[in-house]
């Protein structure tokens, strides 16, 4: 996941604001749960958390996963408190993204999360079967590799706030991430196709 | 591989003894209060309180440190990106000039501009410990059912902890089945897909087990709220280790906007 971590001197207004759209979009996205959802949301939340833990070889460094494009696509709106829960779990096991951050880093993932679901639900309108694989892992490439593309926007954008100072380590945070854009978009879409294949009732339930 | 964060929550101390509920809000408390901080003297002082927190706690520093390695590696970067710079030429000194690109420094006080914001994550990620690190994980999340958070949230924190580790597991399985087939990670598009693929079926399969284990559950009369044999009682204690955090927080965000203590918040 891309994280802003504590410490980064955004504006407190920001910190707070993200805090607020996090809470208004958390209550709404809770009022559309059902407890029955609650294991399955979990379930969901967790591989995610695992997943992004993998790192990938290339080149010198390492790449891993942000998942937040894959986590709209399969559960729309629900996606919201899933990205949430995990932030608040990495923060608290790993000590990564940060306490305060939770907010923001919530927003900078969840909203790209729910216009990937967005994007994926005008493109198959989530008639999905084995026959219509192909059109699954194509609109599930373009929603993952969106998903990371509008969280960096979003990220840069939070950045370059702070003033001058801050120029650098953004264009250092961004370019490192761009080349998770293509791993991403590939991986949601090879994971879509397979679940197209496997279990396509998985996307059934919203 | 995923390391537990309450592995000292068996030990006795003050901080152990203290209410969960009443310690997580005033550590978070804490926490925000020192990451709205502009001064690196403030920020210094935070620091030294969490160490005394982490030391009253009993739970071992080189447990702390050792699970604070991947913040440094994340924050000391800024020591190196924000003093230098390749861009505003006018407010910093030069160094070396190559074709066109000119290297500056910014001066002392970016340094110290850094040194805050290096303090304040590490200040924020050591305060977790005394927070969360006391008390056994079903404990602190029955703590955030007492504090009223919505149930199902506090539902998905539960669920969502305790598949981690299993879901863990399971991946380490198929990483090892996938390696004694011959399988090795390489920067090209078939580690990709396998990789994809792989995560896949870790999806498919923890999607089954998740029903399964909801029915179990529900069969056996679970309805939503967190059953432990603990209960909370808040003691006078409680009320006076609150004081003295949620005190410290406020007394540090008076002194912020005193005088005596000048704020740098970028230059």
């Amino acid at each position: 996941m891309v994280h802003i971590s504590d410490g980064v001197p955004l504006d407190p207004w920001l910190i707070m604001g993200g805090w607020a759209v996090t809470a208004i979009i958390l209550t709404y996205a809770l009022s559309k749960m059902k407890t029955e959802d609650v294991p399955r949301l979990s379930v969901i939340t967790a591989a995610v958390f695992v997943a992004s833990l993998i790192r990938i070889p290339l080149g010198i460094s390492c790449a891993h996963f942000i998942l937040n494009g894959f986590a709209g696509v399969m559960l729309g709106i629900l996606s919201f408190p899933c990205i949430f829960v995990a932030l608040v779990l990495q923060c608290y096991l790993f000590g990564h993204g940060g306490a305060t951050m939770i907010g923001i880093n919530t927003v900078n993932m969840g909203v790209p999360a729910l216009i990937a679901y967005i994007i994926f639900k005008t493109g198959t309108g989530y008639d999905i079967r084995p026959e219509t694989k192909k059109r699954a892992s194509l609109f599930g490439a373009i929603a993952g590799g969106f998903g990371v593309v509008l969280a960096l926007l979003l990220l840069a954008a939070e950045l370059v706030t702070i003033g001058d100072v801050f120029l650098e380590t953004t264009i250092v945070v961004v370019g490192a991430h761009i080349l998770i854009i293509p791993i991403e978009a590939i991986f949601t879409g090879v994971l879509v196709g397979f679940i197209a294949t496997v279990e396509p009732e998985m996307f059934g339930k919203k | 591989m995923i390391s537990e964060i309450d592995r000292y929550a068996g030990i006795s101390s003050p901080i152990h003894r203290w209410d969960p509920r009443f310690r997580v809000v005033s550590i978070l408390a804490l926490i925000f209060s020192v990451i709205f901080l502009y001064n690196l003297e403030l920020v210094t002082i935070g620091m030294i309180f969490a160490i005394i927190l982490v030391y009253i706690s009993k739970i071992p520093f080189s447990f702390v440190l050792s699970r604070m390695k991947l913040v440094f590696i994340f924050v000391l970067p800024f020591f190196v990106i924000i003093p230098f710079t390749f861009m505003s030429a006018d407010t910093g000194v030069e160094i070396a000039s190559f074709g066109g690109i000119t290297l500056s420094y910014r001066g002392t006080e970016s340094v110290e501009f850094a040194a805050m914001i290096v303090l304040k994550a590490l200040t924020a990620v050591m305060l977790i410990f005394p927070m969360i690190g006391t008390s056994r994980m079903d404990i602190t999340i029955k703590a955030l059912e007492g504090l009223h958070l919505p149930n199902k949230l506090v539902q998905m924190f539960a669920f969502t902890y305790r598949y981690i580790f299993v879901l863990d597991d399971e991946f380490t399985r198929m990483d090892r089945s996938l390696a004694s087939r011959g399988f090795r990670k390489r920067g090209n598009l078939y580690t990709l897909t396998t990789i994809s693929k792989a995560i896949a079926m870790l999806f498919v399969k923890s999607y089954e087990r998740a029903d399964r284990v909801f029915y179990a559950m529900r069969s056996k009369g679970y309805s939503g709220t967190v059953a432990t044999l603990h209960e909370f009682h808040a003691r006078r204690q409680d009320w006076v280790n609150t004081a003295v955090v949620v005190g410290f927080a406020l007394l540090l965000q008076v002194a912020a906007t005193s005088d005596t203590f000048s704020a740098t918040r970028g230059f």
